[in-house]
């Protein structure tokens, strides 16, 4: 009997594409469950009901209409492919884990380290960079003598082998493999693109388009992310001991990268409270949460906002991202918002937004209200909330203003005019 | 050697071919003319005559409409392929031609797995059928050569609609003995090592 079974994931997971594209071949059936209110990455899997069944808390994770559960990308793919995919004989079977495990060893490290922070998603690191390029070129050379002979990975036929190492490149084939570095590699890219035109990748894949020009981090973006050599650099707090291990981390270290969630966490601000100076407020920021997230936003929320809002001891601010042009896929867009959450994750006492993301691919926007406690923006307090901080304009509302109870009101609901954007609502995320 | 593949094998070509699409009831070929081109004998229709036209119309009894190819440029492009087919590699005589057309092909596949677009095709199986004997006679040192021609031939071959190219040379005595007669062109000794170790 074919499995059947809902897949958490976050869009685009080139991760859930593994299984994705497994189930195109065995008539596996898979919902998938990608985006609230089903599913909210970076919360959903918080829970105590998903960690039950997924102790990791890590996506993708697969339920089975029979309530079987299990989590690992490859695990999930091996799980929902047929025989053919795992290969029939001992042997066959062997060589596909082989290579299944050679992608997750010695590909995602240095694919992640040279893509993510032209992604916008990982901070740059030049030497890591570099180290990362030529271990890239060591891979594909291996690839490449392999498939010389070998039309695909292993045996004659299209295995969770090829499944497997095509999705861990294609993040490598999108953003940075531009003509002249993937040139030496004829058998490579023969074979890679076949397995993208097969119907099964196309299905889950769609048009996959190659890179043109290798993607560049973006200097001017992320400059001011870049830890000055002396400041305390975001790390792993196993590692922020001795001064002689900081020297050690200087050369690169590929496997210790992070990847693209780790670095979200371990960005998290560890300093104290700076908003202990301030004198007690009556507005009640959890109550106000509360309102908003079970109640009727119009009816009650934002009645209960207004009548309780202390403008002196909290502020409302508008803010814009400042490089609507680099907005290409909205699935990285809303990856940058959930991203900043994530790293403002100890403001949440003291902040609440509403960001939303205008327009489509190519054509968008980020805008959003936020209302923090206290008049000054609590960015520049602690370096770690200034990633996102710069690559905003931040002004401050006068909440007594008509400017701002129109914003406010059509921020929170997600719902109106937005007359000074210019381009439809797509979707929102909350930060509370 | 492969032109005169062309005069007999046409028709046990077909056959085979008619075998591995999984169709059951065998049709009857004939030959016509003096190029000995083959000839169906449809139940109730026209026969038809070619080589072409019958392993298409072989493929469209079977149901495999996609092995003609999906979009119209691949249709177009496995028509081509099956014109090089009966055209270049049957028409080839000479040691220069079978060269030139190794050489060819082994460029065209450098960055294709199959000649039609992306996917098994009727080409892929007459183009190997066509290239068996050639390819059957090459040293290790010509199949290096040839790698992508190998690689692709090698791929094909593991297809079940391409069908065992040894039931031909089993049940066609003259292919055999055409086939032993090339090899006593060659250097034997040399090349029979090679040639036990290929696959018939
Ligand atoms: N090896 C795992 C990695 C999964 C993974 O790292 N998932 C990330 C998303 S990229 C995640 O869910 N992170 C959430 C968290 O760590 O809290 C797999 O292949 O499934």
């Amino acid at each position: 009997m074919a499995v059947a079974g809902t897949l958490y994931t976050y869009p685009e997971n080139w991760r859930a594409f593994k299984a994705l594209i497994a189930a195109q071949y065995s008539g596996a059936k898979i919902k998938v469950l990608s985006s609230p209110p089903h599913f909210h990455f970076g919360q959903t899997n918080k829970t105590p009901e998903f960690l039950k069944k997924f102790p990791v808390g890590k996506v993708p994770a697969f339920e089975g209409d029979d309530g079987f559960c299990v989590f690992e990308s490859n695990a999930i793919a091996y799980y929902v492919s047929n025989d053919e995919l795992r290969g029939a004989t001992k042997e066959t079977a062997a060589e596909i884990v082989q290579w299944v495990n050679f992608a997750d060893s010695d590909i995602v490290p240095p694919a992640s380290t040279w893509v993510f922070p032209t992604l916008g998603i990982m901070h740059y690191n030049k030497q890591a960079t570099e180290f990362a390029k030529e271990e890239v070129k060591r891979v594909l050379g291996i690839l490449d003598s392999h498939l010389k002979t070998q039309t695909f990975l292993v045996g004659e036929r299209i295995s969770l082998a090829d499944i497997t190492v095509v999705c861990t490149l294609l993040w490598l084939y999108k953003q940075v493999l531009e003509p002249a570095f993937r040139q030496p590699y004829v058998n490579v890219n023969r074979w890679f693109v076949t397995c993208l035109n097969q119907p099964q990748f196309k299905a889950v894949l769609g048009d996959v388009k190659l890179c043109e020009k290798m993607a560049q981090f973006d200097a001017k973006k992320f400059a001011e992310n870049q830890p000055k050599k002396d400041t305390p650099k975001k790390e792993k707090p196993a590692k922020e001991e001795k001064k002689q291990e900081k020297k050690e981390e200087k050369k690169p270290a590929p496997e210790e990268e992070l990847d693209e969630c780790d670095q979200a966490l371990a960005a998290e601000p560890k300093s104290k409270d700076p908003f202990a100076h301030l004198p007690k407020s009556p507005f009640v920021m959890d109550e106000f949460k509360r309102k908003y997230s079970n109640e009727d936003t119009l009816t009650v929320a934002l009645p209960h906002f207004w009548e309780h809002f202390d403008k002196e001891g909290w502020s409302i601010w508008y803010a814009e991202y400042r490089f609507p042009e680099e907005l290409t896929q909205t699935f990285m867009s809303c990856n940058l918002i959930t991203g900043m959450f994530q790293r403002l994750d100890k403001l949440r006492k003291n902040a609440f937004a509403s960001v939303i993301l205008f327009g489509t691919n190519n054509d968008s926007s980020i805008s959003g209200v936020w209302v923090f406690r206290g008049q000054e923006l609590a960015f520049p307090l602690s370096p770690d909330w200034q990633v996102d901080y710069e690559s905003y304009t931040w002004r401050k509302l006068d909440s007594d203003s008509e400017e701002c109870k129109i914003l406010v009101k059509e921020y929170f609901m997600w719902e109106g005019d937005f007359k000074h954007v210019g381009k439809s609502f797509n979707q929102g995320k909350i930060f509370k | 050697m492969a032109a005169a593949a062309q005069s007999g094998l046409g028709a046990e070509e077909l056959a085979l071919l008619e075998k591995s699409l999984g169709l059951q009831k065998g049709n009857k070929y004939g030959v016509q003319g003096e190029r000995k081109t083959p000839v169906l004998q449809t139940n109730n229709g026209p026969s038809l005559i070619g080589f072409i036209t019958i392993a298409a119309h072989l493929v469209k009894q079977a149901k495999k409409e996609q092995l003609l190819g999906s979009t119209a440029e691949e249709k177009a492009v496995v028509q081509q392929w099956l014109e090089y087919r009966v055209t270049r590699v049957d028409g080839c005589s000479s040691k220069e031609d079978t060269r030139i057309i190794l050489k060819d092909l082994n460029t065209y596949l450098e960055d294709k797995v199959y000649l039609a677009g992306n996917s098994f095709t009727l080409a892929d199986i007459l183009m190997y059928y066509g290239l068996h004997p050639i390819m059957a006679d090459l040293t290790v040192q010509e199949k290096e050569k040839y790698l992508n021609v190998s690689r692709w031939f090698n791929h094909i071959q593991h297809y079940p609609e391409a069908g065992h190219m040894c039931l031909i040379v089993n049940f066609s005595l003259k292919f055999c003995d055409l086939f032993k007669s090339c090899r006593m062109d060659l250097d034997f000794s040399a090349n029979m090592y090679n040639r036990i170790r290929y696959s018939f």
